[in-house]
């Protein structure tokens, strides 16, 4: 905790990309190992090492483990359930993948140290974009030219189409930049929150006695605000997840 | 042995009737705490994540507006007519996604396999 360095202070500084050994390209794009692709690395033998702990021992009373991974799979089958009906449930894998992977990279984020692979807007939307592009995709193989129902509703005045079409189609290329703005934001904004108040405790108490006695205001702060950060993680995810849910309903179920 | 005269009983009696209704009083203080503080955080957070998606879709749906308008504008030299035109129906899809989080239930629970979405207009 080097508080003399002017870095240790700059909020903005946690959200470095840094390669880590030699640089990487394919095909003119660079592809190196960074400390992001390091923590995505790490949520994913989380992610693993939890659902292959948690599903080896299949006992009927479940331990710790196993009880983790039965809630976290029924936890997810629920939403999926609930937000897109049974025919959702064909999606259950990719959702399931996507929320572990946006709650682990969240929480993981939260360890003083880490990097949060969430608040990088590329990775959100991404993720946002796999989920689009799966809507897409599907709507069409399954519906053909009926999926494009969606973007006419029905009962309309013949004079008003074209608007209502129009807007339509702006609210659905507006989804993936919602989805993935949301989540990004809302990591970079704890994220960046926690450094300043962070910042201030260093900088007063820089300031001499009194200045150690009022730290203690913004160390509060930084409590209460981790336990809502922790909050915000696991709702943030859930929102993605629920969200993801609702958009793959319009692929299977369109023009209603 | 029998050192418990009545006055001794009387006493125990009065005791445990303190101690009852005290614990009484605390399991209904808990459940009063639990009620009305418990969910009121839940419920906190729930509408904190429902307004910053509220706020997200309204701002994405401009933003997309304005970026498409812009786009076809530079294509089409027609300099501000479409960027205008798509922010203002940017403006509308945004209101009009605020209005659909809104007009919908919030938890479509039943299946809408058996509510006839299958049969299409």
């Amino acid at each position: 905790m080097s508080a003399e360095a002017a870095p240790a202070i700059d909020p903005i500084h946690q959200f470095n990309i840094v390669r880590l050994g030699e640089p990487f390209h394919i095909g003119g794009v660079d592809a190196s190992f960074t400390n992001a692709s390091l923590f995505m690395v790490i949520v994913l033998g989380l992610i693993s090492v939890l659902m292959i702990i948690g599903t080896s021992s299949k006992a009927v009373v479940p331990g710790r483990i196993q009880s983790l991974a039965e809630m976290s799979y029924e936890f997810v089958a629920n939403t999926v359930r609930s937000a897109a009906g049974d025919a959702g449930m064909r999606f259950f894998p990719l959702v399931f993948s996507l929320f572990m992977f946006v709650f682990f990279s969240n929480m993981l984020g939260l360890v003083p140290y880490t990097f949060t692979v969430t608040s990088q807007i590329i990775v959100t939307f991404a993720l946002a974009a796999l989920v689009i592009l799966t809507v897409l995709v599907y709507g069409f193989i399954k519906h053909g030219t009926h999926f494009l129902h969606l973007f006419v509703p029905s009962g309309v005045p013949a004079a008003l189409m074209p608007f209502i079409v129009l807007i339509e189609v702006i609210s659905f290329v507006s989804r993936p930049i919602s989805l993935s703005v949301r989540l990004f934001a809302n990591m970079l904004a704890g994220h960046i929150t926690l450094k300043v108040f962070g910042g201030f405790i260093t900088m007063m108490i820089g300031a001499g006695a009194i200045g150690i006695v009022a730290a203690a205001l913004p160390m509060a702060a930084i409590v209460a605000l981790t336990a809502f950060e922790l909050l915000v993680a696991f709702l943030q995810a859930y929102v993605f997840t629920i969200l993801t849910c609702v958009y793959l309903n319009d692929a299977i179920h369109p023009g209603h | 042995m029998t050192k418990l005269t009545d006055n001794d009983q009387t006493d125990l009696k009065a005791r445990l009737e303190k101690l009852k209704s005290g614990l009484e009083a605390h399991k209904a203080a808990e459940q009063h705490h639990s009620q009305s503080s418990g969910p009121k955080a839940e419920n906190m957070g729930q509408a904190m994540s429902l307004g910053i998606r509220v706020l997200s879709e309204f701002i994405a749906a401009v933003v997309v507006g304005g970026l498409l308008g812009w786009q076809f504008d530079s294509w089409l030299g027609t300099a501000p007519v479409l960027l205008l035109l798509f922010l203002l129906l940017g403006i509308i899809a945004g209101f009009w996604n605020v209005y659909r989080i809104a007009a919908a239930p919030p938890r479509p629970a039943i299946n809408p396999d058996k509510t006839g979405y299958k049969t299409k207009e």
